[in-house]
């Protein structure tokens, strides 16, 4: 592949963002447990007091981003997906939810992103588990320039929030109007009458390639980017879905709590009661998945989440619904 | 203070704890007991820089009581620097008071949340590193349990601190040898604590927690410090000060009975009471 063609990884947008700052502000502490990243090579030499390695102990690094925290500094942690959620989840709750510190979880690889790598790697159950925090926000962005945004206003408004990458390059969907995503928490980034497909990171391109394929063959799908999936604005997404016949989630994640489940519960609780406004169907890993060698799209085809299948259940929502 | 002061004021915290606790029947005493004299040493014997009626002093030390569950045992003394009313001690537990069982990071003189076990030193890490980054000469002081110190993370938070050469920062570990099921020793044995925390590139030293003196010659040893952390290993007994809970593991969130609780009271040199409640 042209290495100039190839679009910049997700984490490099991140650390160049926060690095950008850092030389302004000494009080912007970056921590990491052992993953690396291109951009970091340079703030490792360049800001040594900066940049902290806490060694592969993420229980210390969190516990210590408390600390620091507590000290008044800006704390980011840094670490591949499964190890800064599941592995070190007690200290995130009881030092920096139970306090609701300004501290920024940076994970890499979400989902299914270190394909190859299988189940220790996969992080299937990270919205569910990290959502469940107190005062969490819970961002996804889907390419590198929504990455970088993220990463500012975490810059400009430091809070307690987990911050979901994709560790493969994505191709950029963001050119301009990531602001009003970022506001809403979502980017209609398609618009469509019948079937509104819902997804996050990677799988927004494979969300986007669907709708496409499905419009040639008349069906009107739009795509929702869910850049936030806590905290969700029950309101505007009912207003959204109001002009949709049905909505279709696909996700890399258990459907237990996932981003589909709170989609669904945010809808539920904005009907305060009443129905809710769309009926919805949910892609995802169901329980009891198995888990087997194979990259990216062989484990979306397996688990019901591959681009085809996106396509399938759309169109079966379609020929369901009244024309 | 000297040492007979330091006493008398050890034995002035006891007696506020234990009218804490009965009046609610709550807390944890033997885990408080087992670490009094050392806090009564840490802020009435010189050791921390503080300033009464202010807790938000920029350059105070930190104190952080890692093992949450004896939290109780700071606020008597909070109290009595006048960082809140005294009156909240009578309120322990109560809904709409200022102090709960375990360390809250908004009470006034708590840095930080515990209770849950071994997050205090890595938070105490992160204090001596900001310390460090900002110019601060404040220390940083941590209680840890001995039966905390089955917690993997406390090394490596001792790891960390060892490698970043934290000399501002102490852990003083409150070796009862007591938690909740038995012996440490019978049930995995911690074995030879000072000996761990020298392995782990820390000064240790061990000690007579009870002991106002031995105390004092541990704290001492901050004035010489050479790039490491200290771990003091403070042997202790757990319950120390009633004869009946001591070093016994069953009392660690009992409550006595009506006469148990007037013997305590003539060990702790309170006036009986009918029933035995304050």
């Amino acid at each position: 592949m042209d290495m100039m063609a190839r679009p910049q990884l997700q984490r490099d947008a991140v650390i160049e963002t926060i690095v950008a700052a850092a030389r302004k502000d000494k009080d912007i502490l970056f921590i990491s447990a052992d993953l690396g990243a291109a951009a970091l090579d340079s703030f490792r030499e360049d800001f040594p007091d900066q940049f902290i390695h806490a060694g592969i102990a993420e229980q210390n690094m969190v516990d210590l981003a408390s600390g620091l925290a507590l000290s008044g500094k800006k704390v980011f942690l840094y670490a591949m997906a499964p190890f800064i959620t599941a592995r070190c989840y007690e200290q995130v709750k009881c030092v920096i939810a139970s306090m609701n510190l300004p501290v920024t979880l940076i994970a890499v690889g979400v989902g299914l992103g270190y394909d190859h790598a299988t189940l220790t790697h996969f992080t299937p159950e990270d919205i569910a588990c990290m959502r469940a925090l107190n005062g969490i926000e819970v961002l996804t962005p889907s390419d590198a320039n929504s990455a970088a945004a993220i990463a500012q206003a975490c810059i400009d408004d430091p809070k307690f929030r987990y911050i979901r990458l994709e560790r493969q390059p994505l191709a950029a969907l963001y050119h301009s109007g990531f602001d009003a995503a970022l506001k809403d928490g979502f980017g209609h980034l398609t618009a469509g009458s019948r079937v509104a497909i819902v997804a996050c990171g990677y799988l927004t391109h494979n969300a986007l390639a669907a709708a496409d394929a499905l419009r040639d063959s008349g069906i009107e799908a739009g795509v929702i980017d869910l850049v936030r999936v806590k905290p969700l604005d029950g309101a505007k997404l009912t207003e959204l879905f109001a002009g949709y016949d049905a909505v279709l989630t696909v996700e890399e994640q258990l459907l237990e709590g996932g981003m589909g489940s709170a989609l669904a519960e945010a809808l539920i609780d904005a009907a305060d009661g009443r129905r809710a406004v769309v009926p919805i169907k949910r892609l995802g890993l169901r329980d009891g998945f198995e888990v087997v060698n194979g990259d990216r799209g062989e484990l979306h085809r397996l688990y019901g989440i591959g681009t085809d299948q996106i396509i399938t259940a759309a169109e079966h929502l379609a020929e369901a619904l009244p024309a | 203070m000297n040492i007979n002061d330091l006493e008398d004021k050890a034995l002035w915290l006891r007696q506020e704890l234990w009218e804490m606790a009965m009046r609610q029947k709550k807390g944890h005493i033997p885990s408080s007991y087992s670490c009094a004299d050392i806090v009564t040493a840490l802020y009435y014997g010189g050791v921390l820089n503080y300033k009464a009626g202010d807790p938000d002093y920029a350059d105070r030390d930190r104190v952080i009581v890692s093992k949450g569950h004896a939290a109780m045992v700071l606020y008597p003394v909070l109290a009595d620097l006048g960082y809140f009313p005294a009156d909240e001690l009578k309120r322990f537990t109560e809904p709409g008071g200022l102090l709960g069982m375990y360390a809250d990071f908004r009470i006034p003189g708590i840095e930080g949340i515990s209770g849950s076990l071994g997050h205090g030193l890595g938070m105490g890490a992160g204090f001596a590193l900001a310390a460090r980054q900002d110019g601060h000469d404040y220390r940083t002081f941590v209680i840890l349990g001995d039966g905390e110190c089955y917690e993997g993370s406390i090394w490596e938070s001792a790891m960390f601190s060892a490698h970043h050469k934290l000399d501002n920062l102490v852990a003083i570990v409150d070796r009862n040898e007591l938690c909740i099921l038995g012996r440490t020793e019978d049930l995995v044995a911690l074995g030879d604590l000072e000996d761990k925390w020298r392995s782990f590139g820390w000064n240790a030293i061990s000690i007579d927690g009870h002991d106002f003196a031995e105390i004092g010659d541990a704290f001492a040893k901050l004035d010489k410090l050479d790039g490491r952390p200290l771990a003091i290993i403070a042997n202790t007994v757990k319950g120390k000060g009633v004869s009946f809970m001591e070093g016994r593991s069953e009392w660690h969130n009992r409550m006595p009975s009506d006469e148990q609780m007037n013997t305590a009271r003539g060990e702790l040199g309170l006036a009986a009471v009918q029933g035995g409640e304050a």
